[in-house]
């Protein structure tokens, strides 16, 4: 799986690293008992601090994503996989009615947070 | 279908390929050590003849002895096996081996094959020394153990002797026709996937099973050394973690070893391949396969293939080796 972390952009760097194993388990990309790569292993890679990692690891094991297991790592938890075709079919209605309607993906993206606000 | 190596990114990879480097050191190594080691079996087989039996016990069975053939035809057969893989091993080294894990491979077949058979001619014929009837010969436990154990030892001795690779910094462009993942200019990637070996795993449960029994059955439980051995290579083969970051391509086995890295200053381009393990490999696991391209494949399948300068060419099998490949173009675009 691809990991990417924008240094310039004003979310914080464990929050992207937290969306995207979200977006990660929702695409199916990441399927429950697979295993993440080690907090260490990632901030390497990315060039980031080791705490910024386990920080959004920590949030994702806070919010049941994912297992932290001692020797084992992280691990996608059992008990998250729900049928997201659902929502995956609205997600493409919508991009296909915001691209008839011409408006901009910022325009969309805000409506969208502000919906689910 | 061309040849497997060939790069499907025209004109990443100019002109002819360099000349194999270190190649006086590696027949040395090759070749002189397996002679020595060869010839030396000969003459003190042969200084024994005296004290052996007439013939010779050359094949043991669970119950001792059960082949026997004439003192020069069993030295002969074994030193010609050594021999054979003496040669093998040279052409590897000299003929494929730009990378240094293939020239390792080479001298390690070479070195390992030779002291394998070296210690199991003399082993054997060490036991019945002083015998009148071959068939008296116990068994030769101790002989397979000291075997596996001085072939294993001294080909990887031999491997880890020969030169690494030489830094060879790239200084051509990525091709602009290879796949790029398109990242902001301040952003980072990095790109992890996990391939299991299911048939490595598979094939490691069948050589359990079979060593149990076989030492069992034929109560030998020297018998299963070997097989042990073939366990463990094995499982070093059951998984792998494929990482793409900014420092290049790095690919880890569970066990530690085998490993396979790229800087990303020496990748020339990547690429998603589809790999036959058995007709380009010839089998499964940490491979030098046709024109000395190294592999760790452990299924049939799409593969990230790695250019690499100084003519080599490496490959692993693993899933959505696309975007690995796009992911080492692009950040390895960025350091040049």
């Amino acid at each position: 799986m691809l990991f990417r972390v924008d240094p310039s952009s004003p979310e914080p760097l464990f929050a992207q690293i937290g969306d995207q194993v979200r977006a990660g388990i929702v695409r199916g990309d990441l399927t429950p008992g697979m295993r993440l790569p080690s907090a260490r292993d990632l901030a390497a890679s990315l060039d980031i601090n080791l705490h910024t990692v386990l920080r959004a690891y920590q949030d994702l094991r806070d919010e049941g994503a994912i297992e932290l297991r001692r020797g084992r790592g992280a691990v996608v938890s059992a008990h998250a996989p729900h049928d997201y075709r659902p929502l995956h079919e609205a997600i493409e209605t919508v991009v296909r009615i915001s691209r008839e309607l011409g408006l901009s993906p910022e325009t969309t993206t805000a409506l969208l947070r502000e919906a689910l606000r | 279908m061309s040849a497997p190596h060939a790069p499907s990114i025209p004109g990443a990879e100019a002109g002819a390929r360099p000349p194999v480097p270190h190649k006086a050191l590696t027949t040395a190594v090759a070749l002189l050590i397996p002679a020595l080691v060869l010839t030396a079996t000969v003459v003190v087989a042969m200084s024994w003849a005296a004290e052996l039996p007439n013939p010779v016990a050359s094949h043991f069975g669970g119950d001792g002895p059960d082949g026997f053939s004439s003192l020069g035809s069993f030295v002969w057969t074994g030193v010609g096996i050594g021999a054979s893989l003496a040669v093998l091993g040279w052409v590897i080294a000299t003929g494929l081996g730009r990378a240094a894990a293939a020239r390792r491979t080479g001298v390690g077949t070479a070195v390992g094959g030779s002291l394998f058979l070296a210690t199991s001619v003399l082993g054997t014929l060490d036991a019945q020394r002083g015998l009148a009837d071959p068939a008296q010969a116990g068994g030769i436990d101790g002989v397979v153990l000291l075997c596996v154990v001085v072939g294993g030892l001294g080909g990887a001795l031999a491997a880890l002797l020969m030169p690494r690779d030489r830094p060879q910094p790239a200084t051509a462009p990525v091709p602009s026709t290879a796949a790029r993942v398109p990242l902001a200019p301040q952003e980072r990637a990095t790109w992890v996937r996990r391939v299991t070996g299911r048939s490595m795993i598979a094939v490691a449960a069948a050589v359990v099973a079979v060593s149990a029994i076989t030492a069992r059955v034929a109560d030998t439980p020297a018998a299963a050394a070997p097989l042990a051995v073939v366990l463990v290579v094995l499982l070093a083969h059951a998984q792998f973690t494929v990482t793409v970051d900014s420092r290049g391509l790095r690919v880890r086995s569970l066990l530690g070893f085998p490993r396979l890295t790229v800087p990303a200053d020496e990748v020339l381009h990547a690429e998603e391949v589809s790999v036959s393990p058995l007709r380009e490999f010839g089998g499964w696991g940490y491979r030098v396969g046709a024109s000395g391209r190294v592999g760790i494949v452990v299924r049939q399948g799409a593969a990230l293939q790695v250019t690499r300068t100084g003519g080599r060419v490496y490959v692993v099998t693993v899933d959505d080796a696309a975007t690995g490949a796009a992911l080492l173009n692009t950040l390895t675009a960025r350091t040049r």
